[in-house]
């Protein structure tokens, strides 16, 4: 008879306010230096509170390996921004290309650097005395990733939960527990629906209209149907009055409606798809007989974001009462002395609300999204845990993360596996 | 008194847990099957966790015990001072903020005063060819911040900006490409870009009351083409937002100090710099036989405009009148005679633009103040 070992996450967050609180003000007057150190802190509460099967992990990296990482990434950056400068001036035909070249390099660095960073968090995670690992390497997943970008934008995004489940079963693969290694059997096809459900309401629309408006102009974009406003600033474009009254101009108008409603709408079922993802990703992980077993409800990740969306509204109106009163004495009294009393307390306002929403954000949003993935989990097999074993490799370079943080790429807390 | 509790050993080597006793005394013994442990509790360490389960281990011994026991656990608290200490821990967040902050320091002075000493020693040493080529890409950039104004090319008026030209830089080693266009725009300014190109507004010229006073601005722009300041402030401001946005990271605050320098710096060239290029106004008009002195009056009517517009424009006011007094002292005796073109000239130049407003008797239009001035 299996046993099923069950994943904990202590909800009660007891002295998570005071770190960050005291990690958002630090950042702010060592001019973001101790980030390091903070993001050290967040792993370190997360990790130890988080149990599986009885046991807690334990974060064993420093703000000061993070901080020389990012020295480190910081002297790669620069060699590739002088070089591509370098490069578009030395060779002029290239210019009108350089902007493609250096996002194409950026985004194999980006990825680059999230493997890495992923391999610095994992040789950093003990759990019952047994390191974490990741083998693999940064820049297979970085060629893995442009290749599946590639496909996804050649589909018009209908790859995407392929490639989602492609880079899991690249990641996965490569994760070590002590000798013994992970594997996953996370399938695209198992995302399909919710991806297509996203697809249907955020993107299908857009792009249905994009493809009917380039369709109507023969098949050639119309780079010049919209043309800047006589008169107006630089930014300002009007409807070209050639188009006007034509089929084009009626899809155009389309076209901008739709996506004025789409994107919110989208933004809407983010955490849906995300739910969903996480939940696939986490039944298909498996180490040997062990396997993970996830109820995770969407819910249960719109309600983070509900919260948090509430203080944001709530905050905004607060601030906006404030201010109109403040305008209205500043009116009755009439002097210049309150508008200058005015400017400060928008300045005290603005540092409070950017401190309270740091730390609703790390309070509400992360630990509300690590706590519902972490206690709808569960270990089937448990007992296959008792069979890993340690492995000899010590703990790794420190120097993997900075890269990801001088690009600023993947967060403190990343969530599922 | 001795205190009792079960717990979970793991050995570091497996995940396997293994049931043992442990006994709180002078000292913690831990025993179980083939597991034996004597520890000193002045070396006990707790792992940062979930309460009521205790972590516990000792520097060196790859070995932990887990525990969940709130009493045990609350003796324990007791009885080993340095239970929760951390080994990276000891001050280190003063010394870090400290330490940060003398960097943040020294990253502004540079920033202030290592880079405008920089970008001065770097600016000449660009070859002519590569700032061409920036020139070309910062000329397209800023003719589109601007709504890509058209150019104005009416041959007379071509002809006779082209002679001017040529008086005004003779004989002062300015580069051979240099390019001076006009473009219509609503604006009273001139722009100098790197590359010795410089884009007059054509507002500018409907502004000029005499031809002394468009040469003086032109001249003043030519000044900024032979001290290279375009390049400089071009330095200049790529390492700034590097320096500032790179090493300052993303954090709200700090990105507020990187908008705000990046104002700031962007303002348009240094208080030295315009100086500098109104004295080579001044020398070049007096050579070339024109009124030295017209810069300051079309310098003093631009900024009062602008104050006009909008009152709350504060900046570089004051320091106007003192450019304007330094140039008039040093323009010379005038002779209300000399002009740097005849009348005839000065008509076909003011017509340079077909169609665009002129006049005295248009509406004024209003500057933006948020494009830099760089007259």
């Amino acid at each position: 008879m299996s046993r099923t070992g069950q994943v904990a996450f202590d909800t009660r967050l007891r002295g998570l306010t005071g770190l960050a609180i005291v990690g958002f003000l630090l950042s702010l007057v060592t001019f973001g230096v101790y980030r390091f150190w903070y993001m050290t802190d967040l792993r370190r509460f997360f990790w130890s509170r988080t149990v599986v099967d009885g046991s807690p992990a334990d974060y064993t990296g420093t703000g000061r390996e993070l901080f020389l990482g990012f020295l480190a990434a910081l002297g790669l950056l620069i060699v590739i921004y002088v070089g591509l400068f370098g490069l578009a001036i030395a060779l002029p035909s290239l210019a009108p290309y350089s902007a493609i070249l250096s996002f194409v390099i950026l985004f194999l660095l980006g990825q680059f650097a999230i493997y890495r960073g992923r391999r610095y968090r994992a040789m950093r995670t003990l759990w019952r005395g047994i390191r974490l690992g990741q083998d693999g390497s940064g820049l297979a997943y970085a060629g893995r990733a442009a290749l599946w970008w590639a496909l996804t934008l050649a589909t018009l995004g209908l790859a995407f939960p392929f490639m989602r489940a492609g880079l899991e079963r690249y990641r996965i693969a490569h994760t070590l527990i002590g000798t013994s290694r992970m594997a996953s059997d996370a399938r695209g096809r198992a995302l399909f629906g919710p991806w297509l459900l996203f697809y249907a309401v955020a993107l299908g629309p857009v792009l249905a209209l994009l493809l009917a408006l380039i369709a109507a102009n023969d098949f050639v974009p119309p780079i010049d149907l919209m043309l800047p406003k006589p008169g107006g600033k630089g930014g300002d474009l009007i409807l070209n009055p050639a188009y006007a009254g034509t089929r084009i101009a009626t899809l155009a108008v389309a076209l901008g409606i739709t996506a004025g409603c789409c994107l919110p709408l989208s933004l809407l079922l983010v955490p849906f798809y995300r739910a969903r993802e996480t939940r696939v990703f986490m039944n298909a992980a498996r180490l040997g007989p062990v396997r993970l077993v996830s109820t995770l409800r969407a819910r249960q990740f719109y309600w983070p974001y509900l919260v948090y969306a509430l203080s944001l509204l709530g905050f905004v109106v607060v601030v906006g009462l404030i201010a109109l009163l403040a305008g209205l004495a500043a009116r009755a009294a009439g002097g210049d002395g309150l508008a200058w009393a005015a400017v400060l307390g928008g300045g005290l306002l603005y540092l409070g609300g950017a401190l309270a929403f740091a730390v609703l954000y790390v309070r509400v949003v992360q630990a509300r999204l690590w706590a519902a993935v972490a206690t709808t989990t569960q270990v089937a097999d448990a007992d296959g845990l008792n069979r890993i074993l340690a492995a000899s490799h010590g703990p790794g370079s420190g120097l993997n993360e900075g890269l990801a943080d001088a690009l600023d790429v993947g967060g403190a807390l990343q969530i599922g596996f | 008194m001795a205190l009792t509790a079960s717990g979970r050993w793991f050995d570091g080597r497996s995940a396997a847990p293994h049931e043992v006793t442990l006994h709180l005394g002078e000292r913690l013994e831990i025993t179980g099957l083939e597991v034996h442990r004597d520890w000193n509790l002045t070396d006990l360490r707790a792992g940062e966790g979930q309460a009521p389960l205790l972590r516990l281990g000792i520097a060196g011994d790859p070995g932990h015990v887990e525990v969940v026991d709130p009493s045990f656990a609350a003796c324990l608290e007791t009885r080993c001072p340095d239970l929760r200490k951390r080994a990276d821990a000891g001050g280190g967040t003063w010394r870090l903020v400290a330490g940060s902050l003398a960097v943040g320091i020294a990253v502004l002075l540079t920033v202030f005063f290592g880079l405008p000493i920089a970008a001065g020693v770097l600016a000449p040493l660009v070859p002519a060819g590569i700032e061409a080529r920036l020139g070309t890409a910062v000329e397209a950039q800023v003719l589109d911040l601007m709504g890509d104004p058209p150019p104005c090319a009416e041959p007379a008026g071509r002809a006779v900006l082209d002679r001017l030209v040529a008086r005004l830089a003779a004989g002062r080693g300015l580069p051979p490409d240099l390019a001076v266009t006009v473009r219509r725009h609503d604006t009273a300014n001139a722009v100098t870009l790197p590359g010795a190109r410089v884009v007059v507004l054509s507002e500018l010229i409907a502004k000029a009351r005499s031809a002394d006073e468009f040469a003086g601005v032109l001249a003043h722009e030519l000044g900024h083409v032979a001290l290279r300041d375009p390049t400089r402030a071009l330095i200049q401001a790529s390492g700034t937002s590097f320096l500032l946005s790179l090493v300052l990271g993303d954090l709200t605050g700090s990105t507020v100090i990187v908008a705000l320098g990046q104002a700031v710096l962007s303002a348009g060239y240094s208080r030295d710099a315009e100086r500098a290029a109104d004295a080579y106004s001044v020398a070049a008009m007096r050579s070339a036989g024109g009124d030295a002195a017209a810069l300051a009056s079309m310098l003093e009517r631009i900024a009062k405009d602008e104050a006009d517009a909008d009152p709350a424009l504060l900046r570089s006011h004051p320091f106007t009148r003192e450019r304007a007094a330094t140039i008039r002292a040093h323009a010379g005796a005038r002779d209300p005679d000399r002009h740097i073109l005849s009348d005839a000239d000065w008509m076909q130049l003011r017509g340079i633009c077909p169609g665009a407003t002129d006049g005295p008797d248009k509406p004024a239009p209003k500057p933006r103040p948020s494009q830099r001035r760089r007259v």
